[in-house]
């Protein structure tokens, strides 16, 4: 999206534009609407730095097309990289610094993975009392395959020292003022699982601008805070990272705290992998329904564990029942699940749904309410009106 | 994004008058009031009006925000600091309705004919 310098230079001429096209603007169509070109139908929850949320009822499609997948950006995209000049350090805490081009990245063997990305505060405008941060709704999450070499291939040709413990990445992205840069670090044994990547691609073509290009990381199954785009610089180091992004960002307490209750950083811990979690993309919230067969659908992902059911109930929880899910799954993906319903009669319903996971995880009725509103994952809800 | 070429000054005069149906100005204003100006010139460099209208927070949520933003850079003159958080309480407070985000409006994605390597 933008970048600072493409904004300061040309700021000034869209408002000009703006200003002369105001006495018209009464007949002109969709005028909330904000160009993002490549993104449609995008909740814009920010325009500078980009944050862009999809919208629930598109969440029909086991693989979420570019055009609809979630935007987080914490700082200015970086202005567009040349491929062909673009490179990959590895340093700190190895045998062999190594330099990589993208050309040297096509020569490693292409790893796949399908994965539910999060961003840590999806849901945080549903929190209460209500939390900083960008009020993301349902929306700052999208299944795609991702492509690339294994983070692990890369670093055996670095040779980590024994030393390592900590795997910290860097992009590209302008820090704006005197912002911390968002730098962050994952531990080596989630860095050197053959399903971290850095990939260069995304449901099968190039990654594009908004997403990282030419490479980004790929931490399956951990909140999308992991997954650092524009990326130019691995850092083996001996401990974890330090900096605003890991500390206090991207931390939660270890016990439910009160709003305006001080937390002491030793009671906190990390965010990483994702919690089980469900949402209903079909039917819309505040939907009008006709009586007879409708179908009641939607996604549901549990991060490094599997979805093992999904449960609906359509009487606002007093009974559940069993969704069918989908025929695609893989590790770390999200699940497509349906229900078929036949209302009984005419009249207000309040639908829920409830995720399981393999270990065990049920999602809960309500969440933990936390200062920054990470991982939000009660039930969801929505309420439709029956008339015959 | 736009460049001062002038194709693309068309496309942005053609998207504001309304033609093409789609895209205003995509950045937003602070309400107004005593502290707009001030509050402007001190946030609006590093992000656009946005990210502050969908805030719902109280009081001590704006002064801890305020007191963040002045270490990462926001200008602002210690003697502003109180009436600028009044200004952020009193207009994003948790009693406000919810801000009302707007949709994005994308140029059709083209679809490549390549079949994809991965």
């Amino acid at each position: 999206m933008t970048s600072r310098r493409d904004f300061l230079r040309t700021a000034s001429a869209v408002a000009l534009a703006a200003g002369v096209a105001r006495p018209f603007r009464a007949w002109a169509a969709d005028l909330s609407a904000v160009s993002v070109p490549g993104k449609d139908g995008m909740i814009v929850r920010s325009y500078r730095f980009l944050d862009l949320e999809t919208p629930v009822e598109f969440m029909t499609e086991w693989l979420t097309p570019v055009n609809h997948f979630f935007v987080r950006n914490h700082m200015f995209e970086p202005a567009k990289v040349d491929a062909s000049k673009w490179k990959l350090t590895i340093g700190g805490q190895v045998e062999k610094p190594i330099v990589f081009t993208l050309a040297d990245l096509e020569k490693v063997p292409v790893h796949s993975v399908t994965n539910a990305m999060e961003c840590a505060g999806n849901g945080r405008t549903l929190q209460n009392p209500k939390v900083p941060g960008i009020q993301w709704g349902k929306g700052a999450v999208g299944n795609a395959k991702f492509s690339g070499p294994s983070l692990k291939v890369l670093l055996e040709k670095a040779r980590v020292k024994d030393t390592g413990k900590h795997v910290m990445f860097r992009g590209l992205d302008e820090v704006p003022g005197k912002v911390p840069p968002f730098v962050r670090s994952i531990p080596l044994e989630k860095a050197i699982d053959a399903d971290t990547l850095v990939a260069t691609h995304m449901n099968g073509a190039a990654l594009t601008q908004h997403h990282g290009f030419p490479a980004r990381v790929i931490t399956p199954g951990w909140a999308g805070a992991a997954s650092c785009k524009w990326l130019t610089e691995i850092t083996v180091l001996d401990k974890p990272a330090e900096g605003n992004f890991m500390s206090p960002g991207y931390r939660m307490p270890n016990a439910p705290v009160k709003p305006d209750e001080a937390v002491k950083p030793e009671d906190t811990h990390s965010v990483t992998g994702l919690t089980v979690k469900s949402l209903i993309a079909a039917p819309s919230d505040t939907a009008k329904l006709r009586p007879g067969k409708q179908e009641i659908k939607g996604v549901a992902w549990a991060g490094e564990a599997d979805i093992t059911k999904v449960e609906i109930s359509t009487d606002g929880g007093s009974s559940w029942n069993l969704t069918e899910l989908g025929k695609d799954h893989a590790k770390y993906a999200w699940r497509l699940w349906s229900y078929a319903w036949k209302p009984a009669k005419s009249g207000d319903y309040v639908i829920l749904s409830r995720a399981t996971d393999s270990q065990g995880r049920i999602q809960p009725e309500a969440a933990v309410w936390n200062p920054s509103g990470y991982l939000y994952n009660a039930y969801d809800q929505v309420k439709v009106h029956v008339q015959a | 994004m736009f460049r001062l070429s002038a194709g693309v000054l068309t496309v942005a005069l053609i998207c504001a008058l309304g033609i093409a149906g789609a895209a205003s100005s995509p950045n937003e204003q602070l309400p107004a009031g005593a502290m707009q100006e001030k509050a402007s010139a001190a946030c609006l460099t590093c992000h656009e009006a946005r990210i502050i209208l969908q805030q719902r927070l109280g009081k001590p949520a704006w002064t801890r925000e305020m007191d963040k933003m002045v270490k990462w850079g926001a200008v602002v003159d210690p003697q502003d600091r109180d009436a600028l958080i009044d200004y952020f309480s009193a207009n994003f407070g948790p009693d406000q309705p919810a801000y009302v985000a707007t949709k994005s409006s994308g140029a059709p994605v083209m679809k490549s004919r390549s079949k994809p390597k991965h």
